[in-house]
This record gives structure tokens, sequence and C-alpha cells, in this order.
């Protein structure tokens, strides 16, 4: 059997056993045994575990549940409340008012969380009943939201990043500093794109309420003070080298225990929940990623990342097409399956074709997030879709359609990095 | 038996839950060290050379143990994420057909997966193979956390098979509300 059918029977496989509803992290296993097993004679079970065991012990990769666990912990804080009364005094002169409390609250919150639906749930609960009651527009309020809050796989911390950075073998702490940069460039186009969207339709904007002097203003936001030092001294630490990312997640799960403890909001209960629920979410990753490790070996038994790494080299795309062939399927993908899927099938097949491309795998990384991103507010299967249902009760294809200007927005963000790399690569460049 | 099983389950999740406590411990006393060594560099010229020997490989095997030790309580939980876009669309019996194939399936593959973590468990003990740290631990244990898990899961795996043949609900389906559902809710319903 010659290798392209080889791959096209595996992407079957592959395809009919997800979409049988058979769990990711075992489809992603099933299909490297299928590799394995009809075109290599290596002894599949033993190297399944021996694979498995070595991907699911890392010290990097401790860094996953830490940032989770930090997550759910503030999730569970007053965090949204004070958000919400730290921002908006400032707020009032800014065409679109209230609505960029979505945007910034995001993008504070991606700072210290790493997951876009946990940004896009602690923002909503508060943002979403205060600008509704407040008469927004109930679209750009839905679409501010959904897009802000893909926010959070890129500013770091960063599930995401942690997942691509343990699969592909980069410097976590690189990848999170390369994020900070195209992070500030979205929350731009997208203040910009309310700015400019409010201008037009000034009668859809509710009158802001009386200004506080800058005094008061200044008050209201002293209590958004913890969480910015909570984000400078995680992002601090990480840049200066002072000390890993795993290091920082577990000194910043520390000071977010004592930051709600002080804050009132740290119960026996919520700490019970929050440590469940990363429990739960981190298991659920970590068993992805141990799959995905196992298909990974697999498929380097199989030959094929290295063939059709060399098919593309043969057919002298200029990285640009092959950037947008990439961009395109990722996109089809991202319809039907969650990001970090999305990302280990990546790193299995497709990572050798990005160096022979001699695409720089750092950049590379963010681009991916940048899909991702994309992925998480197209429907079907989009995770920001999905929790923003959750929170207002609206059909999903409504919060799809709220959300397209910020695909749009997102599509114009991919084009600038891949236009201007240095945009990603810069801040690393420095550490 | 229900409450015995349930309990098992529960119990793996609090064990993995204590194993990412332990973690963050680990590391924020290593941390404290650290710091602990930067101050006697800066006041006495001379850094103590604090360190918590091998903490990274402990790290390390404490995250292993809480990944698998949590694997069934996370998919009782419908925690684990599939793709149920089309078998959501089907007839009733077709999904219900569906959902002993999933299932089978993955016991079956789990089944394998844990036979071959077992024999690599016990090559281990056999051959007493060692972390390679400054505390050499022999490597069994922190696999036999994973094997623990594995057998966990399996059972979790096949309790639910026999729910589903007995014409009941599968306890993942009654937890997670429709597909990929990662974190937990607000019940708020907002109107707008």
């Amino acid at each position: 059997m010659n290798e392209i059918a080889l791959t096209l029977f595996l992407l079957v496989v592959l395809f009919l056993l997800l979409g049988s509803g058979i769990w990711v992290a075992f489809s992603l296993m099933a299909v490297g045994m299928a590799g394995m097993a009809l075109f290599s004679n290596a002894p599949v079970g033993e190297v399944m575990a021996t694979t498995i065991w070595g991907a699911s012990n890392g010290w990097a990769l401790a860094a996953l549940p830490l940032f989770i666990w930090m997550g759910e912990i503030l999730f569970r804080s007053h965090l949204s409340e004070d958000m919400f009364a730290g921002l908006s005094p400032w707020l009032n002169r800014l065409p679109g008012r209230l609505l960029h409390v979505n945007i910034l609250g995001c993008g504070i919150f991606a700072a210290v969380s790493g997951s876009s639906a946990a940004t896009a749930a602690t923002i909503g609960k508060m943002s979403i009943p205060e600008l509704s009651r407040r008469k927004y527009p109930q679209r750009m309020l839905i679409g501010t939201l959904a897009g802000s809050a893909t926010l959070g796989l890129l500013i770091p911390p960063s599930i995401i990043l942690i997942v691509y950075g343990v699969a592909t073998e980069q410097s976590i702490a690189r990848l999170f500093i390369a994020g900070v940069l195209p992070g500030c460039l979205l929350i731009t186009l997208f203040i910009g794109y309310v700015v400019v969207w409010s201008l037009f339709h000034p009668q859809e904007i509710p009158p802001g309420e009386t200004s506080l002097p800058f005094k008061e203003k200044l008050a209201h936001s002293r209590r958004l003070i913890p969480v910015l030092l909570l984000i400078l001294g995680v992002m601090g630490s990480i840049y200066t080298g002072i000390a890993s990312p795993t290091d920082a997640a577990a000194v910043g799960v520390l000071l977010t225990l004592v930051l709600s403890w002080y804050t009132g909001s740290l119960s026996k209960k919520t700490f019970i929940e929050a440590i469940i629920g990363a429990t739960k979410t981190s298991c659920m990753i970590a068993f992805i990623l141990a799959g995905a490790a196992f298909l990974t070996v697999s498929m380097g038994f199989t030959g094929i990342p290295k063939m059709l790494a060399g098919w593309i080299g043969g057919m002298h795309l200029s990285p640009y097409a092959l950037l947008g062939a990439l961009t395109l399927f990722f996109v089809v993908m991202g319809c039907f399956l969650d990001g970090i899927s999305v990302v280990v099938l990546t790193t299995s097949v497709i990572m050798p074709m990005i160096d022979q491309a001699g695409i720089d795998p750092l950049w590379f990384g963010i681009f991916l997030v940048f899909v991702v991103e994309m992925a998480q507010i197209t429907p079907p299967v989009g995770f920001n879709l999905f929790v923003i249902q959750g929170l207002t009760g609206l059909d999903i294809l409504k919060v799809a359609r709220a959300a397209v200007p910020f695909f749009l927005l997102l599509l114009v963000g991919l084009m600038l990095i891949v236009s201007f790399p240095r945009i990603v690569t810069f801040l690393p460049g420095l550490m | 038996m229900r409450k015995y099983l349930d309990s098992l389950y529960l119990l793996g999740c609090w064990l993995a839950a204590c194993c990412l406590c332990l973690i963050c411990l680990l590391v924020v006393s290593q941390v404290t060290l650290n710091l602990i060594d930067r101050l006697s560099m800066l006041l006495t010229g001379s850094a103590i050379g604090l360190t918590i020997p091998s903490y990274a490989d402990f790290t390390g095997f404490l995250l292993a143990a809480a990944s698998f030790l949590s694997l069934a309580y996370t998919l009782r939980e419908g925690g684990h994420i599939r793709v149920i876009l089309l078998i959501d669309k089907m007839p009733e019996k077709v999904k219900r057909f569906m959902e002993i194939w999933s299932i089978g399936f993955c016991l079956a593959l789990s089944l394998y997966f844990t036979w071959y973590t077992a024999s690599l468990t016990h090559e281990s003990y056999v051959y007493h193979d060692l972390s390679s740290g400054m505390i050499a631990v022999p490597i069994w244990i922190p696999q036999a956390a994973m094997l623990l898990g594995l057998v966990l899961l399996c059972v979790a795996l096949a309790d639910e098979l026999v729910t589903i043949i007995s014409h009941n609900t599968p306890s993942y389906l009654k937890n997670s509300e429709g597909l990929l559902v990662e974190e937990q809710m607000d019940d708020k319903q907002v109107d707008l």
C-alpha cells in the first residue's frame, strides 16, 4: 500500500471513530495503534505503555493543572464584580462605553487564566446582566464577549500554549512571552472596531452615567490592584527568568488562594469545587495529550509526517500559500473539533512539514493559537459559543452570528502576524 | 454495589486532587528555598544551595498519578471530550447502539492499555528500575499509581456498559448537558 493511501485510510479511521462518539483521547490512541500495527513491526502495546508513561510525568506539564486550578479559584471569587466596578467608570467617554468592559475585562482575566471558556464564563456572568439591564445592543454585547474571551488562549498563561510547548518541545516561557504583543494587537483591533461601530450607530448605545471625579474613579479602580499585582508577579517572574512557568503557576495558585481568602470569597465549599474542577479539566487534557503522544510516536513509525513534509517540499509552495492552506484546513477542522485536539493532531502530523518549510516553530505556535481562537467561535463546535449559550440561553447560531465580525477581526490579526512576524518574535528575542 | 463503586471513583478523584495540592506545595517550597538562597547571596555573598532533591521528578510522578487516578471519575462526570454532533441527531435506538459501541470500544482499548501498563510496571519491579534523580525512586511505585488509575477506568467503563445494556442512561450522559461541557456553568439564565 502506498503512503498516500495509508494516510487517507488513517484519516478516515480517525474521523469514523470521532464521529461515532468515541472519546477524543481514545480515538487518537486507536488510530496510533492501527497505524503501528498495520504498517510497522514494532510491538504496539509495549510502545504504547512506555510512551504514555513518559509523556505523562513531565515537569513542564505540571504547569497545566496549576494554571487551570488558578483559573478555577478566580472563577469562584469576586473578581468579576471587581473588574466591572474598576473598569466601567473610565469608559464613559469612549464610543461604545461599557461594551469595552467585555474586551478589557477579558484581556485582564486572560492574563491570569489560560482558558477561553473560563474567561467567557467569568466575565460574562457579570457583564451580561449588567449590560443588558442598561439596554446595550444584544448583538454587540454577545459578540464582544465571544470574541474577546478567545484572548484567554493567547494572552499568557495559556493552556493551549502549554500543550503546544510540551508536544513540540518548545520553551513554554518563550511561547508565553510571544503571546503578549499579539494579544495586545487583538485587544486594539477589537476596541477599534467597537469604537467605529458605535460612531456609526450612536442611537444604539445607551447614554453614559454621570461621570465621576477623577479621584473617585481611582478609588473604584483600587479593587483591580490585587489582580494586576497577580498578573505582574506571575508574568514578571517568568519573563525575567526567575521562575519557570511551573514555578510561577504554583506561586500563582498560592497567591490566588490568599487573595480570595482575603476578599472573603474562599470557603471550604469553593475550595473543594475549585480543586475538583481543576482535577477533572486537567485529567481530560492530560489524557488527550497522552493519546497524542502515542499517536506522534506511531506516526513516526509509519513515516507519514516525513512523507507529507517531503511532498509539500516537492511542491515548492511559498510559506504564504502553505499557511493559507493550513488556515483553511484548521478552520474546517475547528468546526468539528475542540482546540486542544486540533493542536495535538497538528503536532503529531504537521510539524515536520513546518520545519521543512522553514517556519519558526515558536511563531507557528502563536499562529496556531490564532486559528484555534477562530475555531472557538465557529459553529457547530465552539467552546465559547457553548459557554455563552449556557450563560444567556440564546440559540448557538444566534451567538455565532453575533461573533462573526470578531471572527473576521481575528483573521485580520492573523494576516498581520503573517505579514509582520516580528510582532510575535520581538519580545522572546529580548529574553 | 452502586454506592461502593461511586465512592471508589470519588476516592480516585480525591487522591488526584491531593496529588495536585502536593505538587503546588512542593513547587512553592522549592521557590521559597530559591528566594532564601537569593537573599543569602545578596547578604552574605554566598548561596546556601538549598534544594529539595529531585523535586522535578516528584512533581512529574505526582502529575501522572493525578492525571490517571481521576480518569474514572472524570468519565462518569462527562468530563472527557467527545464529538456527539452526529450521534445526537440519530433516532433513539441507533443512538443507544452507538453508545454501546463507544463504551465497548473504549473498554476494549482500556483493557489492552491496562494490560501493557501492568507488564511495564511489573518489568520495572523485576529489574529494579530507578528514577535518575538525586533520590532514586523505584520507578514501579509511580507507575503503579498510573496502573491503578487505568484499572479504575476499566471498572468505570464496564460499569457504564452494564448500565446501558440494562436500558439505563449512562452516568456520563446524565451528568453532562449536551456536548463538550468543560466548566460548571452558572445556572443563572439571563433575560436579554
